[in-house]
């Protein structure tokens, strides 16, 4: 008997295109697009920016200048046209005797800049032009003293050897598709609630669901029949979504997601995640008049939970009351979960707390949705 | 037979059954008339087992509805007013579905397939077939458990009249079968055709009940015109 009605809703669901659309292409879709859209916000290499050179000055110490900046990885040497930077060493820059009304060196920049990256760029030019100054100051005083032209020699200007810089939780911040394929994977595993409510309402509004009762089916098998084939869509969904982030992403040259973690870990986090976002559409489903009102309400609460949950905005750059407020939302758990898995190689008892918060938030929703069934079915749906 | 004793249901504090009690004999085909609101679906809907009622007592074929409702299911079916089955199904699958679940033999499958003559739409997808071919197929996944009773509700409600004369000359063979029909119709020429007893109820009470022959030939009048003297005032 279970079987068959495993069978019937699989069917259903099959034979619905845009349930299909909804559940397998959208979150692929959006993890290509995100993932890529994305990547240098989330990239954690070295800034680097384009940059033309104009010396007009043609001195030693000019030449010396653009030697300098040449070397450094941080600027990418261009024509004037392609510059966001044009850097122009003015005639006379190189005049180090002209101490009380030096030549300023003169940086034309694109207009779409956003001021924190100029930011960033003059700090960088401002190494290169204190290193300059340096030179010409050792070369001063060595006419005077090898001692303290020596001492000023000897003053670095490399990151390395000013400080040290170490992220207190670099293995927590990923990379554009460690971010994209989690946060996809949970907003399109919640997505099933327009399958769901469809085929519920349907069933509801049709007298179905009577019918079945009439036949001595109980509100607990009509409901766990429902589960058995959305926990396989949600397999299905997840493995689909990590194709996309392993394959299929790297075409269009960003980061391929790397699983570090256990495949136990992500079956055991994505089952409990199906069964919090079953339990939810089963409640909506249940408790709405009508398919177009469960979906609009499934379809709100997706977005906000979504929104607060580290979907739309990453959690790790949210503030820390947002944080806070973030762990409300169960897509939030799967989220923390996967990126667990995905980032530092998580195994089953990593997500075990994470997991369980969402097998019993899934739990008490099926619980709620039953007795309301069961009541609808009394009162004549 | 089914005894149906002072049942009262009532919502709040609208009383959808007031103390109604009617039997219906086994092997007949008995017709539940009433205006809407009368409480027809109510009674279905509990002799069904799908809804509860407050008091009274109600015993099909000796058994007890309150104590044995199981059972009951087992040896009733209801074909509703609506379409209760999946569109996006075909005929076979639909009713390989219905038949599954309620462990229904091969004899019964191909009985139901056959009376409502579905042997050519079993591939169809039922969203596919015509008004009176859902009509049919509504009514075969009812007959799939061998039922010893059935209850119709309205069940040609919407089709063709070549349709629903198939569908009432099906059920009168339903009778030849052994099986008792319950059905209930706005159609008071359809009751005449194919129903042996009547009872009409109005406002949760029944108000007349007897043989089809007795109530045509005590008022000397036709069922419809009758039913309408009965029910005077109620919302038709």
């Amino acid at each position: 008997m279970f079987s068959a009605m495993v069978k019937k809703e699989f069917l259903l669901v099959l034979r619905d295109k845009h349930a299909l659309m909804a559940l397998f292409v959208m979150p692929a879709v959006f993890i290509l697009i995100m993932s890529v859209a994305m990547k240098d916000i989330f990239s954690q290499e070295a800034v680097s920016f384009d940059v033309a050179l104009v010396d007009l000055d043609n001195t030693k110490i000019s030449k010396e200048f653009v030697a300098d900046i040449k070397k450094d990885k941080s600027f990418h040497i261009v024509k004037k046209d392609d510059a966001q930077f044009v850097v122009t060493l003015p005639k006379g820059y190189g005049n180090i005797e002209n101490t009380k009304n030096p030549t300023k060196v003169q940086i034309s920049v694109e207009d779409s800049l956003k001021s924190d990256m100029i930011e960033i760029f003059k700090a960088k030019l401002m190494k290169h032009i204190v290193n300059l100054k340096l030179g010409i100051i050792k070369t001063r005083l060595s006419e005077f003293s090898d001692e303290a032209a020596n001492a000023v020699g000897a003053v670095s200007l490399s990151n390395n050897e000013l400080f040290t810089l170490k992220y207190n939780k670099q293995d927590d911040v990923p990379n554009s598709t460690q971010q994209s394929v989690p946060t996809w994977i949970v907003f399109g595993m919640f997505f099933i609630i327009i399958p769901m409510s469809t085929i519920y309402i349907n069933e509801r509004k049709q007298n179905t669901l009577s019918r079945l009762n009439s036949m001595n089916i109980s509100v607990f098998s009509m409901t766990m029949s429902k589960i058995v084939p959305y926990i396989f869509i949600a397999q299905v969904q997840m493995w689909l979504m990590i194709a996309v982030g392993v394959f299929l992403v790297p075409f269009f040259d960003t980061p391929a997601l790397s699983i570090n973690g256990t495949v136990g870990a992500l079956v055991f986090l994505s089952f409990a995640l199906s069964i919090s976002a079953i339990g939810l559409s089963i409640l909506i489903a249940v408790s709405a008049s009508s398919s177009e009102q469960a979906t609009t309400i499934g379809g709100i609460l997706n977005i906000l939970l979504g929104a607060i949950g580290g979907v739309m905005v990453p959690k790790f750059i949210m503030p820390e009351s947002m944080q806070k407020l973030a762990d409300i939302s169960p897509m939030s758990w799967g989220l923390d979960g996967f990126l667990e898995i995905f980032l530092k190689g998580g195994d089953i008892f990593s997500v075990l707390n994470e997991s369980l918060a969402l097998l019993c938030f899934g739990g008490v929703a099926l619980m709620v949705s039953m007795i309301i069934l069961h009541k609808r079915i009394e009162g004549g749906l | 037979m089914i005894k149906v004793s002072s049942v009262i249901k009532k919502y709040d504090d609208f009383t959808a059954l007031d103390s109604l009690s009617f039997e219906i004999k086994k092997g007949t085909i008995f017709g539940l008339l009433g205006v809407n609101g009368a409480g027809k679906s109510t009674i279905l809907s509990i002799l069904n087992g799908l809804s509860r009622f407050d008091s009274g007592e109600i015993k099909v074929f000796g058994f007890d509805i309150k104590k044995d409702i199981k059972k009951i299911k087992e040896i009733s079916s209801i074909v509703p007013q609506d379409l209760a089955f999946y569109e996006k199904l075909t005929v076979k699958e639909n009713l390989d579905f219905f038949a599954k679940i309620q462990n229904a033999t091969k004899e019964n499958y191909d009985r139901a397939i056959k009376i409502n003559t579905l042997e050519d739409l079993l591939n169809q997808r039922a969203s596919t077939l015509s008004g009176g071919q859902k009509r049919r197929l509504n009514i075969a996944i009812g007959l799939l458990n061998n039922p010893q009773v059935i209850y119709f509700d309205e069940p040609t409600v919407g089709i063709d009249p070549k349709s629903r004369n198939e569908i009432l000359e099906s059920i009168k063979g339903y009778k030849k079968l052994g099986i008792t029909v319950v059905y209930t119709s706005h159609y008071m020429n359809e009751i005449e055709k194919i129903c042996d007893d009547v009872a009409i109820i109005s406002h949760g009470k029944l108000v007349e009940q007897g043989s089809l022959k007795t109530l045509f030939s005590s008022k000397n009048s036709n069922l419809e015109k009758h039913f309408i003297e009965l029910t005077e005032g109620a919302n038709v």
